[in-house]
C-alpha cells in the first residue's frame, strides 16, 4: 500500500495508511503524550491528553483515535493544545492524592512527567478528595484505587492481551472504579502486566512495595532463568551485605523476544537468589555430617579424589551430570572437562524434550527452525501438545496475540482444553499419549487415525484438517515433549509438505535447549555430533573417549553395582526431581554444585555453593533456539560461579587448565563476571586498562574465551557477537548439526511445572509460594468461562 | 623614595594590629563558656549535623521516600525502607526508614537534603563537634539522630543535638 503524506509541525511524515496518527508522530521522533493509548492494545480514547489540532477540523482531536489521511496538516504543539492538556493533567490531579513521596511509581510515573512538563502547580479545585483504602488483590497485587486515572489499560492487557479478563469496570462516570473478577480479589494468572502497564502507582507490585525508589537501583536485562522461554527481565539490583541484592524483576526494556510480556517468574520469582538457605560456604562430609570448610579444602579433596577413581578405575568409574539452568559456556566446559580431564563420556542431564531426534530430521533444512519473534508473525500455527499457557506463557502471549493483530489461524491438537484452544480455529482433543499418532496421520500414515479418531473428530475431520494444513503457507509447527523420536521425524516429514514450514520444539528449563546443544549426552558431542563424527573436537582438545558413556539412569545402575565410584552434579537434583534412589550412591564420592541443600546435596560429600544465572554471565539458549545474554545483576558473597568451579576442580586435579578453557586465543574481553563490584556493567575499566597496558587478558574463569569455542565449533552458534553483547537475540538453526542418534523416549522426563512452579527452584521463591498458598485457599477455576 | 615607600606601608598595616589590640574582644569564649555549647553561639540558618524530626503525634515524619539520598551531592545517606503496620506504626505515611544512616566523613552540609525533603523530615540542627579518630563512629545511624519523643504531645521544637546529647533536653 502506498504510503500517506502528512505534515506534522511543518516536517514532512509519510507512513502507511491506516496508521494511527500517535504512532505516525512517534515516527517523525515526535511524542503526543498519552496514558490511556498503549500500542497493540485497542484503543480507548479515555484520557484526552494527546490532542492535536488538525488543520480544517473544528475542534482538537484525539492523535490516539485519528487515522492519518492524505494531506493532513497537524500542529501537537500550540498554547491552545499545551492549555488543554494543562487542564486534563489538573483535572486528573482533582483526586489523584500527592503521596508521591511514599507511592511506588514516584520517579517513573506517567503523570508525574505531565505535570512536570505541563504543569498544573494549582488546583482550582476545593471539594474534599475521595479517598479509599489501598486493597490487597493478591499476594502479588496491590489496588490503590485514588491514585487511578482510569486510562483502562490494565483492564485491556489483562483481557485482549493475557485473554484472563480479571479487571473490569464498575459504575459509571467519575465513580468509575476498576475492580478485580471476584469481589475483593483476583483470580487470575498473576502475571503482573497489569503493574506493568499502569502509568501511575494505582496497580503495585507486592514484592517490591516500599523496598526502595526506582533511582536508587541499578537496572540489569538478563534473561529469565525459569522456563524455557527466555524472556529478556529487567532486575534493578542495590547494594547489600551480602553483595548485590535483587530488589525487583519488570520489564522496563521492551526490547527483548517478549517486548511487553513477562510472567508471575519472570517479575517475582528472582527472591530466591536472595533466600536466607542460600548455601554460601563449602560444605565437605566429615564424620557422617555436611561440615562447613573452605574452598581450598574442598577443591583439593575433590581433585584428589577424582584423580585417584580416575587413575586407578578409569574415566567410566565417573559419571557427571549437567544443569538446565546454567550457562552454555559452562554446559560446554562441564562436558569438555568430563571427556578431557576426566576422561568419560558418562554426562547426562535432565531431558525434558528430544533435541537429537530434531536436529537429526532437520539436518540440512536450513530455515527450518522458528525464533521467538517468528511465532509472532506466522499466519498459521500448530500446536501438538503441551500446554504454553503454563509452561511457556511467553509462547502462549506470542500465539495468542499472533491470533489477535494478525488474524493468524491457530490449529490446537491436544489431550486436554488446553486455554489457548480459545484462539484457535480448530481444536481437536485427542486420548491422552495419543500425540505420536498425531505425527504419523499427519505425515501420511492413515493407519493412524484410527487411534485419534472420535465422534466429535472423525476420519474424515482429520483429513479435512491435514488437507487444511497442507495448504498453508510458513505454517509454524509447535510441539511438546509428547512428541519424540521417530514421531518426530515423522512431522518433519509432514513438514517438508508444507510450503517454508518451521518447528518449535518445547522443552521446559531455561537452558534445555542450551544443555542438548552444548552435547551433555553421553553420545553426541556438542552440536548433536555422534562420538563416530569427533574429528574436529578430537583435533580441537586432543582426544574425545571413543565409547559412549552411560545415560543417568544407566549410572544409577552402575553406581548400585559398584562400577560408578564417583558422581559429579552440577547444578542438577536428579534425586528429587528423577526420583532416583539416593541410596545407590551411598558409598559414593559425590559432588554436588547447588545453590541449596537440594535432596541431591544432601547426599553428597562435597557441596559447593553455586551461583544462580542471575549472578554470572553467558550465554543460554531458549527452547527455540534463540541465543541471549546473561548479564551479571545479583551478587551474594561465597557463592562462585560453575564455571569458575569446574575450573578450579580441573586445576586441583593437577590438569593444565589451558587445555579446558582457550584462555590466550579469541577476542580479549571481559565478560565482566572476574572484577567485583563494578562487574556486569560493560567493561568500562578494562578500556583504561587496556589502554595502559594493564589488560589482564582473559583469566581461566572467562567464559567469553568458552563462548569462543563454541562459536567456533558448534553448528549454528556462529552468530554476531556484537548483536549478543549488546543484548539482542540471535537465532540458531539446526540444519548444520550433527547426524544425532536415536535416544529410548524413556529418557525424557518433561518437568510439568505450572505457572507458580520452577522445578526445584520454585520451592525456593517466597513469591510463587504465597500465590500457591493463596490458590490453595481459594482454588481458581479457568478464569472467564468461553 | 621606594624605601620610604614600604615605611609608609608598613606603618599602615601596624597602625590596623595596634588599633585592633585596644578594641574590644570578639572571640567567643569557647570552649570555655556556660552550657552544653560550652560558649559556642550560632545563627539560626547554621547548618549542623541533622535532626530527623518527629510530628505532633511522636511518630517520625521520614516516609524513606529517599528524595534526600537522591539530592545529596555527595551521596553520604543510605537508606533501608520497611512498611508500617497496624502493631508496628513508626511514621505516619505507609512507609518508613528501617535503616537510615548519614555518613559524616562525606557530607558537606550542603542543605540539599532539607531543601529536598518533602515531609520536613530532616533538618539541620546545630550539633558542630564531631571530629573524630575514628571514622567508621562518623556514620550516624538514625538513632542518633532522630529528634527525642517530645516530653509533652504538640511541642516540635527543632532540637539542638548538643543539648540532647548532653541530656538537658527531652525524655525518652
Amino acid at each position: 500500500m502506498a504510503d500517506v503524506n502528512i505534515t506534522v509541525d511543518g516536517k514532512k511524515v509519510a507512513a502507511p495508511a491506516g496508521t494511527l496518527l500517535i504512532e505516525a508522530c512517534k515516527s517523525a521522533g515526535i511524542e503526543v503524550p498519552s496514558f490511556c493509548y498503549y500500542p497493540n492494545l485497542s484503543l480507548q480514547g479515555a484520557c484526552r491528553m494527546c490532542l492535536v489540532k488538525v488543520e480544517k477540523m473544528p475542534k482538537l482531536q484525539t492523535a490516539c483515535t485519528t487515522v492519518i489521511s492524505e494531506g493532513m496538516a497537524v500542529s501537537t504543539d500550540t498554547p491552545e493544545i499545551h492549555q488543554a492538556r494543562k487542564s486534563m493533567v489538573e483535572m486528573l490531579l482533582g483526586n489523584h492524592p500527592l503521596d508521591c513521596p511514599v507511592c511506588d511509581a514516584g520517579g517513573e510515573c506517567e503523570l508525574q512527567d505531565m505535570t512536570f512538563a505541563y504543569g498544573a502547580a494549582e488546583s482550582k479545585f476545593i471539594d474534599i478528595k475521595n479517598h479509599r483504602e489501598e486493597q490487597q488483590w493478591s499476594p502479588v497485587v496491590y489496588f490503590d484505587r485514588p491514585r487511578c486515572i482510569l486510562c483502562y489499560r490494565c483492564v485491556r492487557v489483562c483481557g485482549e492481551g493475557m485473554d484472563v479478563w480479571a479487571l473490569g469496570v464498575q459504575n459509571r462516570g467519575v465513580s468509575s472504579v476498576i475492580a478485580p473478577n471476584k469481589e475483593d480479589h483476583l483470580e487470575c494468572e498473576e502475571c503482573g502486566m497489569c503493574i506493568d502497564i499502569c502509568p501511575v502507582g494505582a496497580l503495585t507490585s507486592g514484592a517490591y512495595r516500599y523496598k526502595t525508589r526506582p533511582w536508587e537501583m541499578r537496572h540489569v536485562g538478563t534473561t529469565c532463568t525459569h522456563c524455557a522461554d527466555g524472556c529478556k527481565t529487567t532486575l534493578g539490583v542495590r547494594r547489600s551485605d551480602t553483595g548485590m541484592e535483587i530488589v525487583r524483576g519488570d520489564n522496563r526494556d521492551k526490547s527483548g523476544i517478549n517486548g511487553d510480556f513477562l510472567c508471575m517468574k519472570g517479575r517475582y520469582a528472582f527472591d530466591f537468589a536472595n533466600h536466607e538457605d542460600r548455601l554460601t560456604q563449602p560444605l565437605i562430609r566429615k564424620d557422617g555430617r555436611l561440615t562447613p570448610s573452605t574452598w581450598e579444602e574442598a577443591f583439593e579433596l575433590i581433585g584428589r579424589r577424582f584423580k585417584e577413581i580416575r587413575d586407578s578405575a578409569g574415566g567410566q568409574a565417573i559419571g557427571v551430570v549437567g544443569s538446565t539452568r546454567t550457562t552454555n559456556e559452562e554446559n560446554y566446559l562441564l562436558q569438555k572437562f568430563a571427556r578431557v580431564a576426566l576422561g568419560t563420556n558418562n554426562i547426562d542431564h535432565h531431558r525434558t524434550a528430544d533435541f537429537p531426534a530434531l536436529a537429526a530430521a532437520l539436518r540440512g533444512k536450513p530455515e527450518a527452525t522458528a525464533s521467538m519473534r517468528d511465532v509472532f508473525k506466522a499466519p498459521a500455527m500448530l500446536l501438538i501438545g503441551n500446554n504454553p499457557t503454563e509452561q511457556h506463557p511467553l509462547l502462549a502471549w506470542q500465539i495468542r496475540n499472533n491470533v489477535r493483530l494478525h488474524k493468524a489461524r491457530l490449529y490446537v491438537i491436544n489431550s486436554e482444553p488446553v486455554k489457548l484452544r480459545r484462539q484457535a480455529v480448530n481444536f481437536i482433543q485427542i486420548p491422552v499419549g495419543s500425540e505420536g499418532n498425531v505425527a504419523r496421520f499427519l505425515s501420511g500414515d492413515d493407519s493412524a487415525a484410527g487411534s485419534i479418531s472420535n465422534p466429535t473428530a472423525t476420519r474424515d475431520a482429520w483429513v479435512a484438517l491435514r488437507d487444511k494444513l497442507r495448504g498453508e503457507q510458513n505454517l509454524v509447527i509447535i510441539f511438546g515433549s509428547e512428541i519424540r523420536g521417530e514421531d518426530i521425524a515423522s512431522l518433519v516429514k509432514f513438514g517438508s509438505a508444507v510450503p517454508s514450514a518451521k518447528f518449535v520444539c518445547l522443552s521446559d528449563y531455561a537452558n534445555s535447549r542450551g544443555a542438548a546443544d552444548m552435547g551433555l549426552y553421553p553420545d553426541l558431542l556438542p552440536g548433536y555430533h555422534p562420538m563416530s563424527d569427533a574429528g574436529k573436537w578430537r583435533d580441537e582438545w586432543g582426544g574425545v573417549p571413543q565409547t559412549p558413556g552411560l545415560t543417568l539412569p544407566q549410572m544409577v545402575e552402575s553406581a548400585k553395582a559398584g562400577n560408578l565410584k564417583a558422581f559429579y552434579v552440577v547444578g542438577a537434583n536428579p534425586v528429587g526431581r528423577l526420583g532416583i534412589d539416593a541410596f545407590s550412591f551411598s558409598q559414593r564420592f559425590v559432588v554436588v554444585q547447588d545453590m541449596f541443600l537440594t535432596e541431591t546435596a544432601l547426599i553428597a560429600d562435597v557441596v559447593l555453593p553455586a551461583a544462580n544465572a542471575y549472578e554470572k554471565s553467558g550465554t543460554v539458549t531458549n527452547t527455540c533456539g534463540d541465543v541471549q545474554f546473561l548479564q551479571k545483576a545479583g551478587e551474594i558473597t561465597g557463592a562462585k560461579s560453575d564455571f569458575e568451579m569446574t575450573v578450579r576442580i580441573a586445576d586441583a586435579m593437577g590438569f593444565d587448565v589451558s587445555k579446558l578453557v582457550p584462555f590466550s586465543r579469541g577476542t580479549h574481553s571481559d565478560m565482566g563476571q572476574s572484577r567485583g563490584a563494578q562487574s556486569g556493567e560493560v567493561d568500562r575499566h578494562g578500556v583504561w586498562l587496556e589502554a595502559q597496558g594493564l589488560e589482564p587478558k582473559m583469566s581461566p574463569f572467562d567464559p567469553t574465551a568458552i563462548l569462543d569455542e563454541i562459536q567456533r565449533l558448534v553448528p549454528g552458534y556462529g552468530v554476531s557477537r556484537a548483536n549478543l553483547l549488546a543484548g539482542n537475540d540471535q537465532h540458531t538453526t539446526l540444519s548444520g548439526s550433527g547426524a544425532g542418534v536415536q535416544h529410548d523416549p524413556a529418557l525424557i522426563a518433561p518437568a510439568n511445572d505450572t505457572l507458580f512452579t520452577s522445578g526445584t527452584l520454585g520451592r525456593y521463591s517466597r513469591a510463587l509460594n504465597s500465590v500457591m498458598e493463596n490458590r490453595q485457599k481459594q482454588p481458581a477455576e479457568e478464569v472467564a468461562a468461553d | 623614595m621606594t624605601v620610604l615607600k614600604n615605611i609608609a606601608a608598613i606603618a599602615k598595616g601596624m597602625s590596623i594590629t595596634f588599633m585592633e589590640m585596644f578594641q574590644p574582644t570578639q572571640v567567643e569564649n569557647y570552649p570555655d563558656g556556660p552550657g552544653p555549647l560550652k560558649g559556642a553561639k550560632f545563627q539560626d540558618r547554621f547548618r549542623g549535623v541533622h535532626v530527623l524530626q518527629r510530628d505532633e503525634n511522636g511518630l517520625e515524619k521520614c516516609v524513606a521516600c529517599f528524595l534526600c539520598a537522591a539530592s545529596c551531592p555527595s551521596n553520604c545517606i543510605y537508606i533501608e525502607a520497611a512498611e508500617n503496620t497496624a502493631e508496628h506504626r513508626v511514621s505516619g505515611a505507609e512507609r518508613y526508614a528501617r535503616v537510615y544512616n548519614i555518613d559524616y566523613n562525606r557530607c558537606i552540609f550542603c542543605g540539599y537534603c532539607v531543601e529536598a525533603c518533602p515531609t520536613d523530615a530532616i533538618t539541620h540542627g546545630h550539633g558542630f563537634e564531631i571530629a573524630s579518630f575514628n571514622a567508621s563512629g562518623l556514620v550516624y545511624r538514625k538513632e542518633q539522630m532522630l529528634a527525642p519523643q517530645p516530653a509533652h504531645m504538640g511541642a516540635n521544637a527543632v532540637f539542638n543535638h548538643a543539648e540532647v546529647a548532653s541530656g538537658e533536653l527531652g525524655v525518652r
